[in-house]
């Protein structure tokens, strides 16, 4: 239905589909031409796996040793050689763009998840405790993140803190994400510690347990187990966030897709793949976080 | 053992000031069992709470085994090594199995390794009873079950003294009688121990004492004999007809 839809809606604008320049953006085949460095000629050619070697000596003795790809090879032996002619090619695969971009846009959200779980663990428990200024500047830091749209925090940390505490394009991003999911997270985790009973603080503190013995042991690994269902959905928001660090010219795979994008004119068929990779990081995740879930269910 | 004096409890909230624990001085022997009855609310969970800290006094002092609970430099988790609790709800951690219960605090308090605290909870688990459920999870073992291992898990970490608060209530009336076992079978040990409890018949067989509460205060006390035959405050007399 939807494909059909569509098929029909694009044969209306007269859009043609180029599905077949898409797979070049992943992964392509670099080749690297070898030329001879000097005049001289072939001596020897010997084969090595799928390579040859080749060596070739200049008409002052000199010698040098290249390899190329045996069915790309385009000299032979005893052959007359000037300085730039080709002795053949080398082929090697590559990473392209939305490659990269998938790759970065996958580091950037695991190295953010990680900084955000941590500042969003001391927070939620600063929220908690019983402290009234580690309380009230918890509540402070949360009601700013969650107040203001992330795009500007993004242009804050890139043009303001990234001048002043100069630190990199990257850098500014990646805080500016965990900053903003520590915020999310740390609300998360207040609601998962309150809703342990609160005996169980008790029967902890009754056997001798300090504080953070007590959260650490009983309460923490209980609180996780009931956030774990909105952590993960914290963390995949978080994925799908990271796409407006392009904003500020960081290469993950939604400005990947832009500049794909520039080059081949199939506009539709990369915002889909970019869709689709997303979809494809945001699923294996859940399913990740699922059979954590399952594994955490065996005390139920 | 345990010596409390003109303690008070008072809980400020919402406009009105409660008078949980209002004035009560105690004196409670090595070895002896005393148990408190009183009517609903008259302040025995909170009297017994503040007896290991849980709760902050209002004023009064507490001293349990020559240690000062009052004074500042006391530190509370030291006091609680030694004071074992019981709640009526178990309080069993549900994230870890019988056996992890028990060796948990063993190792995160008394620093004891991992073969001498299953050693501990293995012999405890004997004692009480249950031995063969030392791998269930909590949520799967009964009632009566749950609070023998919690018994346990208090006893793990060599208390000089044992405090229940109505260990019994919440079980079902055929599970009673195996944790007042149990709890029978300490006071023979010499445990000091004091008891919350309705269980009228607990209070006459192993009680070496009786304290009645009734609004924050010690109404009466008295050995069991004294307290259920010849009661001389009225208020002692209206709550025993009641639960008698
Ligand atoms: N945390 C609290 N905040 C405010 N009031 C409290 C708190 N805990 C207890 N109280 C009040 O203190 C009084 C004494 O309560 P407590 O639980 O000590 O009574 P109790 O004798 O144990 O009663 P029960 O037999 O129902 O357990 C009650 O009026 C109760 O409402
Ligand atoms: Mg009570």
């Amino acid at each position: 239905m939807m494909v059909a839809g569509l098929w029909v809606a694009t044969k209306k604008i007269d859009y043609t589909w180029r599905w077949n320049r898409v797979p070049q953006y992943f992964v392509y085949h670099d080749e690297t031409q070898i030329p001879a460095p000097f005049d001289g000629h072939v001596a020897t050619l010997s084969k090595l796996g799928d390579k040859m070697r080749i060596k070739v000596i200049s008409d002052d003795g000199e010698e040098a040793v290249f390899e190329v790809d045996s069915n790309a090879i385009e000299v032979s032996e005893n052959d007359t050689l000037f300085e730039g002619d080709y002795l053949g090619a080398t082929f090697e695969w590559r990473a392209g763009p939305l490659l990269v971009g998938l790759w970065n846009t996958l580091w950037i959200s695991a190295v953010a998840s990680i900084f955000g779980m941590i500042i969003g663990l001391v927070t939620g428990l600063c929220r908690v405790s019983n402290n009234p200024t580690l309380r009230s500047l918890s509540i402070t830091y949360i009601e700013l993140i969650r107040g203001t749209p992330l795009l500007v925090q993004l242009f804050i940390f890139y043009f303001f803190l990234g001048t002043v505490l100069d630190i990199s394009r990257i850098m500014a991003g990646i805080s500016a994400l965990a900053i903003f999911a520590g915020a999310y997270v740390a609300e998360i985790i207040r609601a998962g510690i309150q809703s342990i009973p609160k005996g169980q603080m008790e029967a902890a503190r009754s056997l001798g347990m300090n504080i953070p013995q007590a959260m650490i042991h009983i309460i923490l690994p209980q609180a996780f187990k009931r956030t774990l269902p909105p952590l993960a959905g914290q963390f995949i928001s978080l994925i799908k966030d990271s796409s407006l660090v392009s904003i500020i010219a960081i290469t993950d795979l939604t400005k990947s897709g832009r500049e794909v994008i520039t080059s081949t004119f199939a506009t539709f068929e990369i915002w889909f793949v970019v869709a689709f990779l997303y979809l494809l990081l945001t699923s294996v995740l859940s399913q990740v976080a699922a059979w954590v879930e399952r594994r955490l269910a065996v005390s139920d | 053992m345990i010596k409390t004096v003109d303690l008070k409890k008072t809980f400020i909230g919402r406009g009105q000031t409660v008078h949980a624990v209002d004035g009560i001085s105690a004196h409670i022997k090595p070895s002896e069992v005393v148990v408190i009855i009183g009517p609903s609310g008259s302040g025995k969970s909170t009297y017994l709470r503040c007896l290991n800290g849980l709760e902050t006094l209002t004023s009064g002092q507490i001293i349990i085994d020559g240690v000062d609970l009052t004074a500042k430099k006391t530190d509370l988790n030291l006091v609680r090594r030694e004071v074992g609790m019981v709640f009526q709800q178990f309080n069993l951690f549900p994230h870890k199995s019988v056996l992890q219960n028990i060796v948990l605090a063993q190792q995160v308090v008394r620093k004891r390794k991992n073969k001498e605290a299953e050693g501990k909870a293995r012999m405890l688990l004997q004692k009480v009873g249950i031995a063969e459920k030392e791998n269930e999870y909590p949520i799967r073992l009964s009632g009566g079950q749950q609070q023998r291992v919690a018994i346990a898990r208090a006893l793990a970490m060599d208390p000089k003294i044992m405090l229940f608060d109505e260990p019994t209530s919440a079980l079902d009336p055929e599970m009673v009688g195996e944790v007042l076992e149990v709890m029978k079978q300490l006071a023979r040990e010499g445990m000091t121990m004091v008891v919350v409890t309705h269980e009228m018949g607990f209070a006459r067989e192993v009680a070496d004492r009786v304290l009645f509460m009734d609004q924050g205060k010690l109404v009466e006390e008295g050995t069991p004999e004294h307290f259920f035959t010849t009661p001389q405050e009225e208020r002692t007399k209206a709550f025993l007809r009641q639960v008698l």
